[in-house]
């Protein structure tokens, strides 16, 4: 079997993991049943790392399935392009999803009955989706995937249905990634109207073919296009699923969401506007710049402005996720191969960073049955380590080296200019601040203790239902005592009045082994993790595939080459390196978020929750109408924006 | 917001998407016209393949692909539902009540049954000759068998359709559709490709692959479709409260 042969097993592997997970369901006890889903997952990745070695320096093996191989340069069949980009997040997905499998091993109290394999299917089956978004080379095919991703995240999203509010937030999240999908399908019928073809590089080279550059047909087929990409990566004012989905999710989920389904949204718009939209025939490139700009630094300002004022902890973390997909959409405005390189590290960095911070506060909900940032204060001395990794975790979003993510965003301000350099300094410091607050308020108890009951009431031991003290039953518990929302009253309120007290209510056995450790299923893969994130900026190897990925994701030409049967290799860009300009910025950011987090415990929360920024929090109200309504004059932008 | 603005919002957004869209469709290729570059590829492929119905030529061979994913998403969604609808912890389950049916609706419904049954197989079966296919077929096949819930009552369903037989036959439809793929690749030609005997043109035997991915759809969806409907009938009909009374 050729390497180009081999591409659809991607995405077939796992879907017959899935499919074999749910038929022997029945039958399976658990334990078979993740090992089972683990080594799908792993095998898939380590599919996608042959794959991506077997192909070094080359554009990357092509597939047309079924053999639809097009003749005298038309066809009907799909392609799927293994180049650097599709192939190293596909890797990058496995891992995470490998990782997330690890993680829930002790999650979840108990699978629904006679379906001891549908969480790890669920997720092998988000994996495929996943891959080939990542891997498909035609537009429609690529909208069947993002479907495929939607339909699941919302199941995963709402898996704990004993809550009214996972079902909401599920519910939000359909809504607006639906509506997202119905822009990106009207976008898909404009341009095969125009040009009769699907895929990326034939709509592409139909559109170059036409005389006469992109006329209003061509941008409004491209802002419909991206107006779903968007709201998958989480855009201003497209973002506002977000929030509401993570506090809501189980953790495990919360860290494919974050670490790396938003960013193939941006993913998303790069391959969309290369491959197809950067000819002659497409969209000016001034027009795509003005337009991610605005997108990055609205999405970027807003979230770090929301982050710093959340204390729901994973709602905290979502908002940072923003903010960071604003940076990457602010830095891809540049249009260059070095910004695609600097998004690509920082993207990478990012995914194993966050999605190791959401495994730390997991540990929390397992412990405590609470993930708010004033009831645990002080609470997490006894889980020393956790603390060390989630402190690690905030310096590593604030831009600490050698992580992956300060390598990241020194090579983004370098690609993306002076005044984005400001942006990515601020925005990173910020987020990195709010976490760092909360590891030196929950992990060492500094600053004040907090107003209110000092020790938290889990509801459902004050209904006497001990029997639900388990690990999923607190996860549930943590995301039941807040709203899922800003805007509601209930949810902003700081303290959770007439609420009965429990004495000792922290200390459910929730393990075998002693209280003070957490699994160690989950620490693996919190460390593992977050370990990911420092190699990428300390292992020099993995820079030049990084910059390779980028070459062919950012050039129009080769990638029309490439799928056309032609190959030819894009000038290599320079491997990304750290320059001292870059180290200096960051220990900037690095240093003002130590500043902010220190002076962050003698904050009150009415302050941090500053009265100008409350228009902004009613803003995200959890009322769906009101995300449909944005999410609709934000299409309408987009469009008017490309004019 | 609150009300009016929201409205506000709305009605902005939709004015400024509708003026997109006015901009766009003066741009696009006159209604009527002959030229159809996709289409005119996709029914010489398909005559090509011994394929006479050139939908499922597209569904099943020129793009099987996208029915992969699309089938996946059917998998997903019912594999979500279940989960999603479960038996919670605060739920208990009592006996569904016997209904009293008319007898007229009762008689029609007995009598459209297994017609509608032997309709649903045929659509099936005739995928790739005629419109229809697995997808629409085997939600022919599944109406058939709702049909006994009007008919009679919800007990009788119950009987005929076991929940883990279909979830099964659900699962081992997806299945088949990878496993048909795999196959071929690992006989030496590309994933899903259409490499068996292509069949005399408009028969049954003819289209290579077409009928047999076709036939792992039909089995999917009918499957699907039962295990969905069972999801939800049972959260109506089955499941209550643990402290409330009979729904």
């Amino acid at each position: 079997m050729t390497a180009e042969r081999v591409l659809p097993l991607l995405v077939a592997v796992p879907l017959l993991g899935a499919a074999l997970l749910v038929g022997a369901g029945r039958w399976l006890p658990r334990y078979t049943a993740d090992v089972f889903g683990l080594l799908v997952s792993g095998g898939t990745g380590a599919l996608a790392v042959v794959e991506l070695v077997g192909a070094r320096g080359e554009p990357g093996p092509v597939e047309w399935v079924a053999g639809w191989r097009p003749e005298g340069g038309s066809g009907v069949g799909i392609v799927l392009v293994g180049d650097g980009a599709g192939l190293g997040l596909a890797a990058l997905i496995s891992a995470l999803v490998t990782a997330a499998l690890v993680y829930s091993r002790r999650f979840f109290d108990e699978p629904p009955p006679g379906q001891a394999g549908a969480f790890p299917a669920l997720l092998l089956l988000f994996q495929a989706g996943m891959c080939g978004f990542v891997l498909t080379g035609d537009l429609f095919n690529a909208f069947v995937f993002f479907e495929l991703m939607g339909v699941i995240a919302y199941a995963l999203t709402g898996y704990r249905v004993e809550e009214a509010r996972a079902v909401q937030g599920a519910l939000t999240f359909g809504f607006v990634n639906s509506l997202g999908g119905y822009a990106t399908l009207l976008g898909i019928g404009l341009l095969y109207a125009r040009t009769g073809e699907l895929g990326f590089a034939q709509i592409g080279a139909a559109l170059d073919a036409a005389a006469g550059g992109g006329d209003a047909l061509v941008t409004t087929g491209f802002a419909l296009v991206a107006t779903g990409l968007l709201v998958k990566a989480a855009a201003v004012p497209f973002h506002f699923w977000l929030p509401d989905a993570h506090s809501v999710a189980p953790t495990p989920v919360c860290m494919l969401l974050s670490g790396v389904m938003v960013e193939l949204g941006v993913y998303g718009i790069a391959r969309l506007y290369w491959a197809t939209f950067a000819g002659p025939g497409g969209v000016s490139a001034a027009d795509a710049h003005w337009v991610l700009l605005v997108q990055g630094v609205s999405t970027a300002v807003l979230g770090a402005v929301m982050c710093w004022q959340q204390r729901h902890l994973k709602r905290l973390l979502a908002f940072s996720t923003i903010a960071h997909t604003g940076l990457f959409l602010t830095a891809l405005s540049a249009l260059t191969p070095e910004a695609a390189t600097g998004v690509g590290v920082y993207l990478v960095a990012h995914a194993g960073v966050k999605a190791a911070l959401f495994g730390c506060v997991g540990v929390l909900l397992d412990r405590f049955g609470s993930v708010d940032e004033r009831e645990l204060h002080g609470r997490g001395r006894e889980l020393r380590f956790v603390g060390v990794l989630f402190a690690l975790g905030g310096l590593a979003l604030a831009g600490l080296p050698p992580f992956g993510t300060a390598l990241g965003k020194a090579l983004c301000e370098e690609a993306a200019g002076p005044g984005a350099t400001v942006l990515f300094v601020a925005v990173s410091a910020v987020t990195g601040a709010a976490v760092l607050r909360t590891a030196a308020g929950v992990f060492l108890g500094a600053g004040q203790p907090p107003a209110g009951p000092p020790h938290f009431a889990p509801r459902a031991a004050v209904r006497g239902e001990g029997k639900e003290q388990r690990p999923g039953a607190s996860e549930r518990r943590g995301a039941d005592e807040f709203g899922t929302s800003d805007g509601h009253d209930t949810a902003s309120g700081p303290e959770q009045e007439g609420e009965p007290e429990t004495t000792g209510s922290g200390e459910e056995p929730e393990t075998a082994g002693p209280v003070t450790r957490a699994p160690d299923s989950m620490l693996v893969a919190t460390t593992a993790l977050l370990a990911g994130g420092l190699a990428v900026g300390c292992v020099p190897a993995l820079w030049p595939h990084l910059a390779h990925a980028a070459d062919g994701l950012s050039d129009h030409s080769a990638y029309l080459a490439a799928v056309f049967g032609s190959p030819e290799t894009p000038p290599a860009s320079a491997a990304p390196s750290w320059r001292v300009s870059g180290v200096l910025l960051d220990l900037l950011a690095t240093l003002l978020a130590l500043v902010l987090a220190r002076t962050a415990p003698r904050i009150t929360a009415g302050t941090r929750r500053a009265a100008w920024a409350r228009p902004l929090r009613r803003l995200h109200s959890g009322h769906v109408g009101d995300y449909v309504a944005c999410t609709v004059a934000g299409m309408a932008l987009l469009g008017l924006l490309l004019r | 917001m609150n009300k009016a603005v929201r409205l506000w919002v709305l009605g902005v957004g939709c004015a400024g998407v509708a003026v997109l869209f006015a901009g766009a469709f003066r741009r696009l290729p006159e209604f009527g016209g002959s030229h159809h570059p996709y289409g005119a590829r996709a029914v010489a492929a398909a005559l090509h393949r011994h394929t006479a119905n050139v939908v499922s030529s597209v569904n099943f061979d020129q793009r099987s692909f996208d029915t992969l994913g699309e089938q996946a998403i059917l998998f997903g969604a019912v594999l979500g539902t279940v989960v999603v609808l479960r038996q919670a912890k605060d739920e208990r389950r009592v006996p569904p009540e016997p209904a009293v049916v008319a007898p007229t609706v009762r008689g029609y419904a007995l009598v459209s049954l297994p017609l509608t049954l032997l309709v649903g197989l045929y659509v099936v079966a005739h995928g790739q000759l005629s419109p229809g296919g697995g997808f629409q077929g085997g939600l022919v096949v599944a109406t058939a068998l709702h049909l006994l819930y009007v008919a009679v009552d919800y007990r009788a369903l119950e009987r005929l359709r076991p929940v883990p037989v279909f979830a099964l036959a659900d699962a081992f439809g997806d299945a088949a559709y990878l496993l048909l793929g795999l196959a071929v690749l690992v006989a030496g030609a590309s994933f899903l490709g259409n490499v068996l005997p292509l069949g005399t043109f408009n028969t049954l035997a003819s289209g290579g692959i077409v009928p047999l991915l076709n036939a792992a759809i039909g089995i999917e969806v009918a499957a699907a479709a039962v295990v969905l409907l069972a999801q939800f009938l049972d959260q109506a009909l089955e499941l209550v409260p643990r402290d409330g009374e009979h729904r």
